[in-house]
């Protein structure tokens, strides 16, 4: 808003010293944020840079270990969601919470149906279509909400929060799944809503949208909150400086070639073509080609949703493939089963440790050889107990995973231990038929300093005993660290190739947002 | 990082504490059970004490009794073994008294087969039980199919599947198998060799036991010691990552649904060889399966808990019998008795896992 | 066999009758369901509200007050069941099928205590008929459709009431929500505890009636099994309606029909075993779910006990 000064902007929410912990994780660190009526604040950053924690706090999703929020002046308390609600705050998670297989219309009602016995359909459509109207979001307000185009889902959830008479409006990464016709559209929205007096925050990382949409930005990092700049004083190359912590450093040659091994190595996985369609046919892996070599590690980033699973998955065997081929060593592999993939050294660490990972009431030994138990005995067909204990024994031993013992039920382990034993079990499948590739998703979230660093020591000694690497990770400068090739992924496509010697964090981060660089 | 840290050995006090938190609990619930039970002896006209030293005395008194007792304890074993068996690999096999009338029909048939081949008498017995085996794992394999490839929930199936099982029965005894002079809905004897040779002489028990302690042994060494077990364990843990190391969930259904009906089956035979002098009766199964199913619940799908359940539960149903010829306590009662008794116990251990039963000491 | 005998009036008569008990347990079925909990019990209950609904119509000689002590008595097991996977949130598939055994037995106990060992069997008045003046009159289709007890008007009646709450009241809303999606219910303040125990302890009396339906307008008699497996046909015509009041009405029809059939044909076809068209609705209801378990869209949140610490 143009004409106003800094003066005269009534702040409506303030939030001060917020600090939550995961575990050993630290979510928010000393946050603070203010917001103003009727104006558009961007919330920028990383993954992991507490931007969604922060508003999570906010609208009682989360309640911060210390801190306080002021609401117009009084301290408030937010201890569940529908405390938010009562304080006129409404929030749309990038995960929408819409029932599927309601109308539009009752997701929007339901609670505050506006009558005790009979809801009045044609009252609270109008009702419904005024707020529409006022706000430019036109929904089909019969249409069953699994129907509707996501973009449209979208306006359900912000209409939501409008029926509840919501005074500020968080959107949480709102633009990922939206076509750029939904995008713009959305933006005329907020504009129509700041100009009715709301204020409205976005949580994003798309530098482009920030500039367009916003009268101030907030650039987090790593739970803190780093700076609030207006965004008439902002452009792009200082934003991803602000937001990477890095500066744009000169020019450097992007690596143009797929395959260059170097004379040391030679060619271990081939990806040629890969595309792969979710169930409901959205392409969400599209051609994407790549190699990794012998003794290497190849990092895959990009911000979190943007094919990176599904791709993994793919490799691993575990989703099925619409085109392209799948070769590790020459050999084809891209309908080979996942027992075949196994034996062949290919073995995925996944990223839902618990739903993927881990049998929760077996034993710790059981979960760990799962994979690699196919061949552990000489005998197939036997399962010999001891044996397998004495291998989580000795790998227990030397990941130093906190367990009461072998033979507790692994569901009991604190994450970071669950995740030490399913690297446990890829080395002991390197064990047993030698890994050649290893497709490490997230190893590292949620880890202490400790752990992370034995982790990473152990993919470092994967890669000087020759063997290849895939690591997906969301922490761009653990990428950085380990990895001898980074490629970044945006939106079901390879965009960006960088090597060790031209890694730049202004570049790969612009790449992954969708920047110039 | 020394191991001794990382592994703590368990000391006796806590294993001796935990054991004797479980009697306490299983105490607790038992006494409730009786107690609600006897509302319903009560209600029957009988007096309780009388009724319950009656139970006891009926099933462990005499000799007869426990003979009673053993040949009762063999098919809720193989039953509940059947339904644990199931659960561990994460399907619900509800199918087991159809299960057990087929592999009953099974067995007769090849016992009638082999009416005349010259076989000794240990060969003839041992091919009857594997045709019961075989006749229950086919029938439930069917079930078993219908889920791994068609999704088709289990429970339904084979529900449905007791009932057809019960009219191939009644048609076999009723018609073309029926010996007209024993009775209505019995069939004639297969050949006597194939019998089952009495247990301890002169109290009515069949060898039947043996070979369900022998399954005992048999499904936990399976659960335990084979690729097999461990897959089916895996699946009924958690598919997802099951699949992710490289087990075929699709096989490892079948397969589980299949043995459990075998298992069933192989009661059925036992049953036909062993108590009933050989013949295939409607009504072979009074509701053991049901009974298999809280048995199983309750003995939390373990093969040696089971095997105590079982034997509970087995004292309490010759001792229902019993009770039914002298005070009228009707048949039925049994189910109700062994139902309130689940239900008593789960309560118990549901309140106890809430943390709701303070007084007991945290929960372990 | 000739066509005539498919579309017998007296058939198609029965099969409507015999099509209430299922489609009415179905009901009591979806409310449950459609609330988030799953009923296994609901055979177990049936045969108690058969039981139970008889012999106090026996004593009483009053079908009212059985068909209430029919409902009274099963509500009683279903709060049985929300409290133990409401409020315990055990596992509802285990309690369930404890619950159905012991509805297996309590009505036969109960049956035995109030009449011992009996040579003829107790008899109850069946539920008359109830012809509606005029239209049961009209050629062929009047007294399939409107010669019929009063029961099973009023439940062909409540598909579309059942229909209309579920759909168009603010209760029957945030029910549904309770089974899609408890945690979207609850942050937006439905209490889902409440909703979900009156939903069971309802859906349960309404499938206590259902029970009661047998001996008091089909046999006349209670015996052990009366109910037969259509608990379970019941509790598979929720899956088929896709958990809608109005589409299991066809699933309960074609069942009843293959019933009433079966009988017929056992009767022309003397050569052949009655066993074989006995067994024919059990088949025919395997047959037909394997293409309802293709498509199937279930509440998605059915069965999975909400827990509002649980972090998603």
């Amino acid at each position: 808003m143009e004409g106003t000064s800094v003066l005269q902007a009534t702040v409506r929410v303030e939030m001060r010293g917020l600090n939550k912990r995961f575990e050993d994780v630290v979510a928010l660190d000393n946050a603070s944020l203010s917001l103003q009526v009727g104006e558009v604040l961007a919330l920028l950053g990383e993954n992991g840079a507490g931007k969604t924690t922060l508003m999570n706090v906010l609208s009682g999703l989360y309640r911060a270990d210390c801190g306080d929020i002021e609401i117009n002046g009084q301290p408030v308390h937010i201890n569940k969601p529908l405390d938010a609600i009562h304080q006129r705050i409404g929030m749309v998670h990038q995960h929408f919470e819409l029932i599927g297989n309601f109308t539009a219309l009752d997701n929007i009602i339901l609670g505050q149906e506006g009558s005790r016995y009979v809801i009045d359909v044609a009252g609270q459509e109008k009702r419904v279509s005024e707020l529409c109207q006022t706000y430019g979001l036109h929904v089909n307000l019969r249409t069953k909400v699994k129907d509707l185009a996501i973009g449209t889902q979208q306006k359900v959830e912000i209409l939501k929060a409008l029926y509840r008479g919501a005074d500020i409006l968080i959107l949480d990464e709102p633009t990922t799944m939206l076509t750029p016709q939904e995008v713009d559209n959305l933006f005329l929205i907020i504009r129509q809503l700041v100009d009715n007096g709301l204020t409205v925050v976005i949580i994003t990382h798309k530098i482009h949208e920030v500039l367009k949409v916003s009268d101030r930005i907030t650039i987090m990092r790593r739970g803190k909150v780093i700076c609030t700049i207006p965004t008439r004083e902002a452009n792009e190359a200082k934003l991803i400086a602000l937001m990477m912590g890095a500066e744009s450093s000169g020019d450097c040659q992007e690596s143009v070639t797929l395959t260059d091994c170097g004379e040391k190595s030679e060619p271990m996985l081939q990806v040629r073509g890969l595309t792969v369609k979710d169930k409901h046919q959205h392409l969400v892996v599209e051609d994407v080609s790549f190699e990794i070599c012998t003794s290497q590690i190849v990092g895959l980033v990009g911000v979190a949703g943007n094919g990176q699973r599904e791709l993994a998955e793919a490799i691993a065997g575990l989703r099925p493939i619409v085109a392209g081929e799948i070769a590790l060593s020459g050999k084809d592999l891209t309908h080979a089963s996942i027992r075949t993939r196994l034996s062949k050294g290919i073995t995925l660490v996944p990223e839902d440790r618990i739903r993927q990972g881990i049998l929760p009431h077996l034993t710790v030994s059981e979960t760990m050889v799962l994979g690699a138990h196919h061949f552990l005995f000489k005998d197939n067909q036997i399962f010999d107990l001891k044996a397998v204990e004495k291998k989580a024994r000795a790998g227990i031993h030397e990941f130093d995973i906190r367990t009461p013992s072998e033979k507790t039920a692994t569901c009991k382990l604190s994450g970071g231990n669950i995740q030490k034993v399913l690297l446990a079990r890829a080395f002991l499948l390197d064990e047993l038929v030698g890994i050649q590739l290893l497709i490490a998703f997230n190893p590292t979230r949620g880890l202490d300093i400790m752990t992370t660093h034995f982790v990473h020591n152990k993919l470092a000694a994967l890669r000087a005993a020759g063997k290849s690497t895939l690591l997906i990770s969301e922490d761009l400068d653990e990428a950085m660290q380990l990895c001898d090739r980074i490629v970044v992924i945006r939106a079901s496509r390879l965009v960006g190739d960088f090597t060790r010697d031209c890694y730049d964090r202004y570049k790969i981060g612009a790449a992954m947002v969708g920047g110039e660089g | 990082m020394s191991q001794a840290t990382l592994v703590r050995r368990v000391p006796i006090q806590k294993i001796a504490k935990s054991l004797l938190r479980g009697l306490v609990l299983y105490g607790i619930s038992i006494v409730v059970a009786l107690l609600v039970n006897s509302l319903f002896i009560a209600a029957s006209g009988g007096n309780i004490i009388d009724a319950y030293s009656k139970i006891f005395s009926s099933s462990f008194g005499s000799w007869i009794g426990f003979g009673q007792t053993l040949n009762k304890w063999t098919p809720l074993l193989l039953g509940a073994l059947a339904v644990a068996l199931g659960n561990r690999g994460g399907v619900y096999n509800i199918g087991v008294d159809g299960q057990i009338y087929i592999g009953a029909v099974f067995a007769t048939g090849l016992g009638f087969l082999l009416a005349d081949v010259p076989i000794p008498a240990p060969l003839i017995v041992f091919l009857v039980l594997l045709a019961g085996f075989i006749g229950g794992g086919m029938y439930a394999g069917i079930a078993g199919y219908l889920r791994a490839v068609y999704n088709v929930n289990e429970i339904f199936t084979t529900v449905m599947m007791n009932f057809v099982a019960v009219f191939i029965v009644e048609y076999l005894a009723t018609g073309p198998w029926n010996d007209p002079i024993a009775g209505e809905a019995i069939t004639l004897p297969i050949i006597s060799s194939a019998h089952l040779p009495s247990l301890i002489p002169r109290t009515g028990s069949h060898l039947g036991i043996l070979f369900a302690l022998l399954m005992v042994f048999g499904i936990w060494f399976l659960l335990n010691k084979t690729r097999l077990g461990f897959h089916i364990r895996a699946v009924g843990d958690n598919p997802v990552a099951s699949e992710v190391g490289g087990v075929n969930i699709r096989t490892s259904i079948f397969l589980t649904l299949a043995l459990s009906g075998a298992i069933a089956g192989l009661a059925g035979a036992v049953e036909v060889i062993g108590v009933h002098g050989g013949r295939l009766i409607l009504g072979l199964t009074p509701n053991y399966g049901s009974l298999a199913i809280l048995i199983s619940a309750v003995g939390m799908a373990s093969p040696t808990i089971i095997l105590g359940w079982s034997a509970f539960f087995a004292v309490f149903f010759v001792g229902s019998d019993s009770l039914q010829r002298s005070i009228s306590f009707p048949a039925a009662g049994v189910l109700v008795f062994q139902a309130v008794m689940f239900l008593i116990i789960m309560w118990i251990r549901l309140l106890h896992e809430r943390g709701s039963l303070a007084f007991l000491g945290e929960k372990s | 066999m000739s066509f005539e005998l498919l579309v017998d009036p007296s058939l198609l008569q029965l099969a409507l009758l015999m099509s209430t008990p299922l489609l009415l347990a179905a009901l009591g079925e979806l409310i449950i369901e459609r609330s988030g909990i799953l009923n296994v019990a609901i055979e177990g209950m049936m045969s108690v509200g058969a039981g139970v609904g008889f012999l106090v119509a026996f004593f009483t000689e009053d079908h009212l007050l059985g068909s209430l002590a029919a409902m009274a008595a099963v509500a009683l097991m279903g709060w049985l069941l929300g409290y133990y996977g409401i409020t315990l949130r055990a596992n509802q598939l285990i309690i369930g099928l404890g619950l159905f055994i012991f509805g297996l037995g309590l009505p036969s106990l109960l049956y035995r205590i109030a009449f011992g060992p009996q040579m003829v069997a107790p008899r109850i008045d069946l539920m008359p008929s109830l012809a509606i003046p005029f239209l049961s009159e009209i050629p062929y289709i009047g007294p399939v459709l409107f010669d019929q007890p009063l029961l099973v008007y009023l439940t062909y009646l409540l598909v579309p009431v059942l229909s209309f709450f579920l759909f168009r009241t603010p209760l029957g809303l945030q029910l549904r929500a309770c089974g899609e999606n408890p945690r979207a219910a609850d942050t937006l303040g439905v209490n889902i505890i409440a909703t979900r125990y009156a939903c069971v302890i309802i859906g349960a009396a309404i499938i206590g009636l259902a029970g009661y339906f047998i001996p008091a307008i089909v046999t006349a008699t209670y015996t052990d099994n009366i109910i037969g497996g259509r608990g379970w046909i019941a509790l598979q015509l929720v899956i088929f309606g896709r958990w809608l009041p109005g589409a299991s009405i066809s699933g309960a029809l074609l069942f009843a029909y293959i019933e009433a059939l079966q009988y017929r044909l056992a009767l022309i076809a003397k050569s052949v075993p009655p066993q074989l068209f006995q067994t024919l609705p059990y088949i025919v209801a395997i047959l037909v779910m394997i293409q309802v378990y293709q498509r199937a869209e279930k509440p998605a949140a059915l069965m999975q006990p909400y827990n509002r610490e649980a972090r998603g």
